[in-house]
C-alpha cells in the first residue's frame, strides 16, 4: 500500500493537450510523472523497464490499441488503469474488468482510480 | 253479250281483282315475313358469333330498326354515377350520331322512366300529344333540333336477374307506325340483347382479369427480379425445398446447382444455424411469422448475410401446415453499413470526448499561465477558435487530413497581421489529421505570441516561414523543417515564465508528433525550429 505522494506514474497518451493535462493533474497529486509516452514501441519500453509504481493508459495510440503495454504491465504486476472515450466498450476481451477512466475525468476521478492502483501495490 | 253476263263477268273480274289484290298483299305480308325472319337471322348469327359487345350492340339495333319498320333506332346503356342514373348512347340507327352529340344523356324524366326502371315497354302513337311528355325542364319535350319523333317504342333491356342493363329506343317522324307486332318484335329483341350482352360483358371481364393477373405475374417477377428477392418454397412434411434462381444465388448457387433444405440449412453459419431452424419449425408449429437475418457461409468461402421472410401455410384438414413459403433476400451491403454505421457513431463519440478533453486541458492551462479574468477570456477564446478552425479545415477536407499551406491559411484568415507572414517553400505537404490538429494549436500559439510580444507586435516586424527537407535523415528516416524566424520586432527575451505556447510547442508538439522543436529567443526576433518526422505527419 503506497500514497500518490511521490507515486511514480507513467502516462502513455498520443495527443498532446490531453497528456500536457494529465501532467498537470498528476503534478498536483504529488505524483512523479513517468513519460509521457506518445507512440507504442516507447510505451512498452518504458513498461517493461522503467522505474515506475503505476500507469495510465489511453486505449487508442494513434490508431493502435495499447493492449501490448497493458499485458507488459500486468507481465511485471504492475497496476494501471485505461483512460478512453469509449468508455468500457472499448477495451479488448483480455481486459474486460480492468480499471476505466472515462474522458473527460475530473481530477478527483483521477485521484480516487489513483488511490485504488496504489492500494493494489504491495 | 247479255247485261246479265256482262253483270256476271263484271263480278268475275272484281273477284279477280280482289283475288289479286289478296295475293299481293300476302305475297307482300309473306315477302315483310321473309324480311323479319332474315334479320332475326342476323341478329341471331351476330349474337352467336361472340362479337364484343359494341358490334353485337350495333347489330341488334339495326335489326330492330329493320323489324320493326322504324326509321331511327338506338341504344342507350344504364350509367350510375354520383348523379345519379342516367343513359348513355351506345349504338345507333337510321341517324347520325351528331344528331345527339348536342344534347346532355337522357335523364329519368316521365317518358324515360319506365324503361330507366325497367317497368315495361312505352308505346305510342304520338309521343309528342303524351300525357308523360313535355313536362320537365329545361326542355319540356324535346329539345330543339332533336330528331322529330312522333312514333315511339322503348323497351327496357333487363337480364334474367332482373338488372337494367340500358334500353332499345325506336322512332318515326310519322304517328302510329308502331303496332302490336312491332312492340312483340322488339320484346322479344331486347330479351335476346340481354342475354347477349351480359354473356358479352362475362366474357369480357374475365378476358380482361386474366389480362391483368398477367401482369400483375410479370410484375411480381420484375419485382422479385429488381429488388434481387429470391423465392422459396418448402413441403413441410418431404422437406422438398424449392429455391428460385435468385434464391440460389443468395446462397452462392448457380441456377442448375441441386439446393435442396438439407444443403440450406448446411450453408447458414453454425453461430446462426440453430437460430434459424428454431424459427423455422416456429413457423410450422405455431403459425408465426418467418423473418430472420442470418450469415451464409457461400461455397466459394465468401461470409454473406441473408434475410429471409415466409410463412407456413395452415390447413384445417391437415391439422398443421402443409408447406412454407417466402422470400430470400441478401443484406450483406445493408449489414455492412451498418457496421460501418456504428463504428462511425463510435468514433464521433470518441472524438467529441477527446475534444472536450482538450477544451478541459485549454481551459485549466491558461488558468494557470494568466492572472485576470479578461487575460483569460482573451487567451482561452482564441485557442478554442484556433482548434474550431482546424475542426472546420479537417471536416471540409473529409477527415482525411490538410496541407501544412491549408493549416496556416486556416488559423491565420482573421488574423489582422497576415500579410506579414511570408511563405518560402518549395512543396507543399499534406499531413495527417493527428498532425493537422496538432500543427493548427502550434500555428496559432507561434501568431498570437508574435502579435502580442514579437514581431508582429510593431508596425515594421515580420515573420518568415519557410519549409523544406532537412538536409541530414535522422534516427527515424526522413524529416521536414519547418522554421518560424520574427524580424524587425522589439528586443527579446526568453520569459520569465513558461507559457502555455511554449509547453505546447516544445514539449506537446515534440511528444506528439515525435518532433524536435526549438524556440531561439534570438535578440533579432524569437525563431522556432520544428524538426517533423515525416512518418508521424503523413496521412
Amino acid at each position: 500500500m503506497k500514497t500518490l505522494a511521490a507515486l511514480k506514474v507513467l502516462v502513455v497518451e498520443d495527443e498532446a493537450l490531453v497528456s500536457m493535462l494529465v501532467e498537470d493533474m498528476l503534478s498536483d497529486l504529488g505524483c512523479i510523472v513517468v513519460g509521457p509516452a506518445a507512440e507504442l514501441e516507447e510505451a512498452l519500453r518504458l513498461a517493461s523497464g522503467a522505474d515506475i509504481d503505476a500507469a495510465l493508459l489511453d486505449v487508442n495510440l494513434g490508431g493502435r490499441p495499447i493492449f501490448p503495454v497493458a499485458d507488459a504491465l500486468k507481465e511485471r504486476g504492475v497496476p494501471f488503469a485505461f483512460a478512453s472515450g469509449y468508455g468500457e466498450a472499448g477495451l479488448s476481451e483480455g481486459h474486460k474488468g480492468a480499471t476505466v477512466l472515462q474522458k473527460p475525468f475530473r481530477e478527483a476521478d483521477l485521484r480516487k482510480v489513483l488511490e485504488g492502483l496504489a492500494a493494489q501495490i504491495a | 253479250m247479255s247485261s246479265l253476263a256482262k253483270a256476271s263477268s263484271r263480278a268475275e273480274e272484281d273477284e279477280v281483282e280482289d283475288l289479286v289484290a289478296r295475293l299481293a298483299a300476302t305475297e307482300e305480308a309473306l315477302a315483310e315475313e321473309v324480311r323479319r325472319s332474315r334479320a332475326l337471322n342476323r341478329i341471331a348469327e351476330a349474337i352467336g358469333a361472340g362479337h364484343d359487345a359494341e358490334t353485337l350492340v350495333q347489330t341488334v339495333v339495326d335489326g330492330g330498326v329493320e323489324l320493326t319498320g322504324a326509321q331511327f333506332g338506338a341504344f342507350f346503356y344504364k350509367v350510375v354515377d354520383e348523379v345519379g342514373e342516367s343513359f348513355m348512347l351506345y349504338s345507333l340507327s337510321g341517324a347520325p350520331r351528331s344528331a345527339f352529340e348536342a344534347f346532355p344523356m337522357p335523364r329519368s324524366t316521365a317518358v324515360f322512366a319506365p324503361t330507366f326502371n325497367g317497368e315495361g315497354v312505352v308505346r305510342s302513337d304520338d309521343i309528342t300529344q303524351d300525357p308523360r311528355h313535355g313536362r320537365n325542364p329545361p326542355h319540356h319535350g324535346m329539345p330543339e333540333g332533336h330528331l322529330p319523333v312522333r312514333s315511339y317504342l322503348a323497351v327496357p333491356v333487363i337480364t334474367r336477374q332482373g338488372a337494367v342493363l340500358g334500353g332499345l329506343f325506336f322512332g318515326h317522324p310519322q304517328p302510329a307506325r308502331f303496332g302490336t307486332r312491332a312492340e312483340s318484335l322488339a320484346v322479344g329483341l331486347a330479351a335476346q340483347a340481354a342475354v347477349a350482352i351480359e354473356s358479352v360483358r362475362t366474357h369480357e371481364a374475365a378476358h380482361a382479369e386474366l389480362v391483368q393477373r398477367r401482369v400483375a405475374e410479370e410484375r411480381l417477377k420484375f419485382a422479385l427480379e429488381s429488388g434481387r428477392l429470391g423465392s422459396w418454397e418448402l413441403d413441410v412434411e418431404t422437406r422438398a425445398y424449392l429455391a428460385s434462381d435468385i434464391c440460389k444465388a443468395n446462397y452462392g448457387r448457380g441456377p442448375d446447382d441441386d439446393f435442396g433444405f438439407a444443403d440450406l440449412v448446411a450453408s447458414v453459419h453454425p453461430d446462426d444455424r440453430q437460430r434459424m431452424t428454431t424459427a423455422i419449425e416456429d413457423a410450422i408449429r405455431h403459425g408465426a411469422d418467418y423473418d430472420i437475418e442470418y450469415r451464409v457461409c457461400t461455397p466459394g468461402g465468401d461470409v454473406r448475410w441473408v434475410q429471409a421472410r415466409g410463412r407456413a401455410a395452415q390447413t384445417a384438414d391437415h391439422g398443421g401446415a402443409r408447406r412454407m413459403a417466402g422470400v430470400s433476400l441478401d443484406v450483406t451491403e445493408r449489414k455492412r453499413a451498418e457496421e460501418r454505421q456504428k463504428l462511425l457513431v463510435n468514433e464521433l463519440n470518441h472524438r467529441v470526448k477527446n475534444t472536450l478533453v482538450s477544451v478541459q486541458s485549454i481551459a485549466s492551462q491558461t488558468l494557470r499561465t494568466t492572472d485576470t479574468p479578461a487575460a483569460f477570456r482573451d487567451a482561452f477564446e482564441g485557442r478554442i477558435m484556433a482548434l474550431s478552425h482546424t475542426h472546420d479545415l479537417l471536416t471540409q477536407q473529409n477527415w482525411e487530413g490538410a496541407s501544412l499551406r491549408e493549416i496556416f491559411d486556416f488559423e491565420l484568415e482573421a488574423f489582422a497581421a497576415r500579410d506579414r507572414i511570408v511563405f518560402d517553400y518549395a512543396r507543399d505537404v499534406q499531413l495527417s489529421p493527428k498532425a493537422t490538429v496538432a500543427l493548427g494549436m502550434a500555428i496559432h500559439e507561434l501568431a498570437t505570441n508574435a502579435l502580442k510580444y514579437g514581431a508582429l507586435s510593431v508596425p515594421g516586424g515580420a515573420v518568415g516561414v519557410a519549409w523544406g527537407p532537412e538536409p541530414e535523415e535522422g534516427s527515424d528516416g526522413a524529416r521536414l523543417r519547418l522554421t518560424w524566424t520574427e524580424r524587425g520586432g522589439p528586443p527579446v527575451v526568453p520569459p520569465s515564465r513558461h507559457g502555455f505556447g511554449a509547453r505546447l510547442l516544445e514539449k506537446g508538439l515534440a511528444g506528439e508528433l515525435s518532433a524536435q522543436v526549438a524556440l531561439a529567443y534570438d535578440s533579432l526576433g524569437l525563431v522556432c525550429t520544428m524538426r517533423l518526422p515525416i512518418r508521424a505527419l503523413e496521412p
